[in-house]
């Protein structure tokens, strides 16, 4: 069943099983990876495969993710907790984020589409 | 907090449970009354407990005043002759469905609404923002947010997904495991849904959702541990879910700022739960399909691995953000790839990823679109370009206020 690891990484977190090196995490993550590059190297085949099962492009259309790239690598985006725009600055100017010199910091409100 | 804002909190980590708990209960034929229970209970609350005090257990209590509204409601509709009566007999059922809901019950009325609200007769856009607003607790403004579509098209989703649920006729349990599994793409999305409003909030006041998060996470390990959720998507997600709880402590600062990912103390990511994801990634790389959450758990891996940001392989994570906009396409990834090209060559790798395409409107107009432009603009030392924008995004600005401050930042520099 596969749902054995699972249990097992479960009691770690109250102190358990020893947590793996680095190294051992990356053997596990190369496994993975060889298994996604065969989507990779072959697409039609994939996309072919995909439509028969009809797991995910059937239904998905466009939503917005926990992107790592778009909300947390960009300089220019951030949000910040605040309940006014003063509020705001005062927070922006109180973070690390504005002692790096030569960056300025464009602040917007939120607003819906 | 104060006692308003306890209030309002718990609101809507209740609201989801209780519809679900007496969808259950009352099939869920009866959702309109049920959600008029569970905002009359709420609003009971206000009343009482902002003038005496929040009750010992304030979900038990809840739920006998909406169970006990939506009771006395049917008596009246009974006497009118208004109800159908097969679906309870309710003097004799009463007492012992007053009796206080245990945990293990909610989580499965919640992964049962799941099932129900994401039936495929359902438009898919309805069936999503019936559950992320019945179910999980989200409003209309945050549902558009996410969505990218208007509040009004929200509303019209929503009643067009209530609409079908009043005339459902089949009952759950007599669905087959093809047509439940049929259902499973919608559920995924709609956890992958409540995982991002809490991953980055568009709620004024918190940045981060720890909550959500958790609720997300919750629902999915349970739906990964059931019969029919027990697939490689699933285990993808909840992967997808482990990396980015694990360094969800480091996004932001003691002022309650975020921290951008080159700002994060990586030593303070949470190793086990980095492990968890891991495994849970393993489990997921099998079979013959993948699926969007499968990639982007990729990607969220390569970042949790990487020991700094500088020798994060922005090769791989490019990669994928290939890969996954041929097999979910989205604008998003575009952006979400120039920004990764950026990093792997320079930013004018990245600017030409971003013209590489016509965004559509709406993300023309979004300000992830302005954010990203303005910083790969600027970053290649086109100021008059970079200006350009500004000026768009003070055009685009909602109000006086922050107009004036656009234009002090961006263009009085």
């Amino acid at each position: 069943m596969k749902n054995k690891t699972y249990m097992c990484i479960l009691r770690s977190e109250t102190g358990g099983c020893e947590q793996p090196s680095p190294s051992e995490m990356e053997i596990v993550y190369a496994k993975y990876q060889a298994w996604q590059q065969k989507f990779a190297d072959n697409i039609v085949d994939m996309g072919n495969k995909l439509g028969s099962v009809g797991s995910v492009v059937r239904h998905d259309g466009v939503s917005d993710g926990p992107f790592i790239e778009l909300k947390e690598v960009i300089g220019g985006y951030m949000m910040i907790t605040a309940a006014t725009l003063d509020e705001a600055i005062a927070v922006i100017k109180a973070s690390p984020m504005v002692s790096n010199t030569g960056t300025s910091i464009e602040i917007r409100e939120i607003c819906t589409p | 907090m104060n006692q308003h804002e306890q209030v309002e909190h718990l609101f809507r980590h209740e609201y989801g449970k209780l519809v679900a708990l007496l969808s259950r209960r009352m099939s869920i034929q009866h959702i309109d009354a049920i959600e008029d229970a569970v905002q009359w209970s709420l609003t009971q609350a206000l009343e009482f407990w902002c003038r005496d005090s929040i009750p010992n257990n304030p979900s038990a209590w809840l739920y006998q005043v909406a169970y006990r509204h939506l009771l006395s409601e049917f008596r009246v509709k009974k006497r009118r002759g208004s109800l159908l009566t097969k679906h309870f007999i309710i003097d004799d059922e009463a007492q012992e469905h007053e009796e206080i809901p245990f945990s293990g019950e909610i989580s499965n009325s919640m992964l049962r609404v799941l099932f129900v609200a994401c039936n495929e007769a359902i438009p898919i856009e309805s069936q999503l923002v019936f559950t992320l607003k019945s179910l999980c607790g989200f409003s209309i403004r945050e549902i558009s947010f996410r969505l990218f579509i208007t509040e009004a098209n929200v509303y019209k989703r929503f009643g067009r997904a209530k609409q079908h649920l009043k005339n459902q006729t089949i009952e759950l349990d007599s669905l087959t495991d093809a047509e439940l599994n049929d259902r499973l793409p919608s559920i995924h999305r709609v956890l992958y849904l409540v995982f991002t409003e809490g991953y980055l909030s568009s709620h004024p006041d918190r940045a981060i959702r720890q909550d959500l998060c958790k609720e997300a996470i919750r629902l999915a390990t349970l739906l990964a541990e059931s019969k029919l959720g027990n697939v490689p998507d699933s285990y993808a997600l909840l992967a997808l879910m482990y990396f980015h709880l694990a360094r969800i402590q480091t996004r932001e600062d003691d002022f309650g700022a975020l921290l951008l990912l080159e700002q994060q103390d990586r030593h303070k990511w949470n190793k086990q739960q980095i492990t968890l994801g891991m495994t849970f990634l393993a489990q997921s790389g099998s079979g013959d399909t993948i699926s969007r959450y499968h990639v982007e758990a990729g990607i969220a891996a390569e970042h949790c691995l990487s020991p700094s940001f500088k020798q994060t392989r922005w090769d791989n994570i490019v990669a994928s953000y290939e890969l996954l906009e041929r097999i979910a396409p989205s604008p998003l990834h575009l952006l979400n790839r120039a920004i990764a090209t950026a990093e792997w060559k320079d930013p004018h790798a990245g600017l030409a990823v971003l013209n590489s395409s016509d965004m559509p409107n709406w993300l023309n107009r979004s300000y992830y679109w302005y954010a990203v432009q303005a910083d790969l603009v600027f970053r290649c030392g086109e100021t008059a370009r970079g200006r350009e924008y500004a000026k768009l995004a003070i055009d685009e600005a909602p109000t006086e206020q922050i107009k004036q401050l656009l234009f002090k930042r961006l263009l009085k520099r």
